[in-house]
């Protein structure tokens, strides 16, 4: 059996008398696209944050490519990019290529190849004419287009990508599904939580809902579809999310 | 190790380009001591330990510049980063725990230097001042940047808002900097009530002896304060690196 890219075992997070994460289990398989789904506040960004080290599990265990990452984080890290919700670039003395620049110096890449890297994925973004400008001259979407940035830079084999078309313009949304499903045929894992729903049908593979801290459904957008005997995944979600809360 | 030293670039990069905030106004305030303390009032006290109070400054003024720019590059750095949200880039990167500790430390150590050198250069504007063993005073200068850079790494972690680092510095480094043998001797406050047994009492009266008998080429005399220090700096180093390897206020 193959190992999965992502596997959350019986996570658990207590925020003091919060329960954020309630005995979450969930496997993603390498090459899927997956949709993580949920209303604000489901734990979305909690259960992707154990992935990126910023959040210690309280009981459970997330492994990566079969690795810890809490006990194994220098190699889970290296696999996974990260494309947090809140935008957080190094904003006060680095410009826009800088700070892809050191980015990629964070994760072992030669200074000469980070700067290579970053010019191609500047380009790609549409960001090369605000290579030196300071994060401060930049609008939303671009900042959004430098952090997505960021997270490909090292060539992660798999995506994570926190609400990324949260406030973008039409245009940036297109581009980042572009991106993703090539990267998708490409082989890479992506693993996505939005609230554009119609989005999430047409491009995961499976999506799984959550709602307070526990996983309510998985499946591919298809085979929820028909279960629930609904149309579109947004009724599927906006059924749910009703249920569980009577 | 690429991903070490770039972090200790980005250190230093933060305050050499922010250079007229960071490096100059410590070399500023120096001069202004040398000028006020030195030449103004200095005269009227003759000499301390068989120099000229301007000189018998020197080493103490170096010292405290080292010990505050030190603490204050990790300090700010790692507050900001926390306050920015940015401290979740290294926090998401392959780099571990202590190498992301012993990096900011690194550049608080190297502005302390900068700044303990320049603040030197703009001592010799006032006084005639020789280093007789510079091998000495720079392991001396470099342990003691050490043990305030992994200081300020802890309260860098520790606060919980800007206010916090301010607070340490004006309430436990500074009094303790000051009534630590930078501008007199233990000889001189003996017998005074309250400031005698607070002098003697205070471990930075020993690092500041320690530093100056460092810049004179004593090394006997010098070695209590630097042992001390590398004490200190243990003490502080460990802790500040298991601060980082517990996430303490960094993860959730």
């Amino acid at each position: 059996m193959k190992i999965p890219a992502v596997s959350f075992q019986s996570l658990e997070k207590v925020y003091r008398n919060v329960t954020a994460l309630k005995d979450l289990s969930l496997d993603i398989q390498e090459g899927e696209f997956f949709g993580l789904l949920g209303p604000n506040g489901a734990g979305k960004t909690t259960s992707l944050n154990t992935i990126a080290g910023l959040v210690k599990p309280t009981k459970g265990k997330v492994l990566i490519d079969g690795l810890d990452a809490i006990r194994q984080y220098r190699e889970t890290h290296r696999l996974v990019g990260m494309m947090f919700q809140d935008i957080i670039l190094d904003s006060r003395f680095l410009n826009v290529h800088e700070i892809l620049v050191y980015h990629a110096g964070y994760f072992g890449i030669p200074r000469r190849r980070a700067q290579e890297l970053a010019n191609e994925l500047l380009k790609r973004l549409d960001l090369w004419n605000k290579r030196t400008a300071r994060v401060q001259e930049l609008s939303g979407g671009m900042k959004r287009r430098l952090m997505l940035a960021k997270a490909l830079i090292h060539d992660p084999a798999i995506i994570i990508l926190d609400e990324p078309t949260a406030g973008a313009d039409v245009e940036l949304r297109l581009l980042i599904w572009k991106m993703m499903e090539e990267f998708h045929e490409q082989g890479k894992t992506i693993v996505l939580t939005t609230h554009y729903l119609e989005e999430a049908e047409r491009l995961c593979d499976r999506v799984a809902i959550i709602d307070q801290g526990k996983l309510l459904v998985e499946g591919s957008p298809e085979e929820l579809m028909k279960r629930q005997n609904q149309q579109h995944l947004e009724d599927v979600f906006l059924q749910l999310i009703r249920d569980d809360s009577v | 190790m690429i991903g070490f030293l770039t972090l200790f670039k980005r250190e230093v990069i933060r305050f050499l380009k922010d250079a007229l905030d960071t490096i100059v106004p410590p070399t500023v305030e120096v001069a202004l001591y040398m000028l006020i303390f030195g030449l103004a009032l200095g005269p009227r006290l003759g000499n301390i330990e068989g120099m000229p109070y301007i000189q018998f400054m020197v080493p103490g003024l170096i010292l405290m510049s080292i010990i505050r720019n030190s603490f204050l590059n990790p300090a700010y750095s790692l507050f900001q980063s926390r306050w920015d949200g940015n401290i979740a880039d290294l926090l998401s990167s392959p780099l571990s725990a202590s190498q992301i500790a012993l990096a900011i430390i690194l550049g608080g150590v190297v502005r302390g230097i900068i700044v303990g050198t320049l603040v030197f250069v703009a001592t010799l504007i006032f006084a005639s001042f020789s280093i007789s063993s510079l091998l000495l005073a720079l392991g001396y200068a470099i342990v003691v940047s050490m043990a305030f850079a992994a200081l300020g790494c802890i309260v860098g972690l520790w606060t919980k808002g800007w206010e916090g680092i301010g607070t340490v510095n004006s309430f436990v480094l500074d009094p303790l900097v000051l009534l630590g043998g930078v501008f007199y001797s233990l000889d001189m406050v003996s017998g005074i009530p309250f400031i005698e047994p607070l002098t003697k009492i205070n471990p930075f009266t020993y690092i500041t002896e320690g530093f100056r008998s460092a810049l004179l080429g004593n090394i006997e005399t010098a070695m209590f304060g630097f042992v001390l220090t590398i004490g200190l700096g243990m003490i502080f180093l460990v802790l500040a690196i298991m601060l980082f390897r517990n996430g303490y206020h960094l993860k959730s």
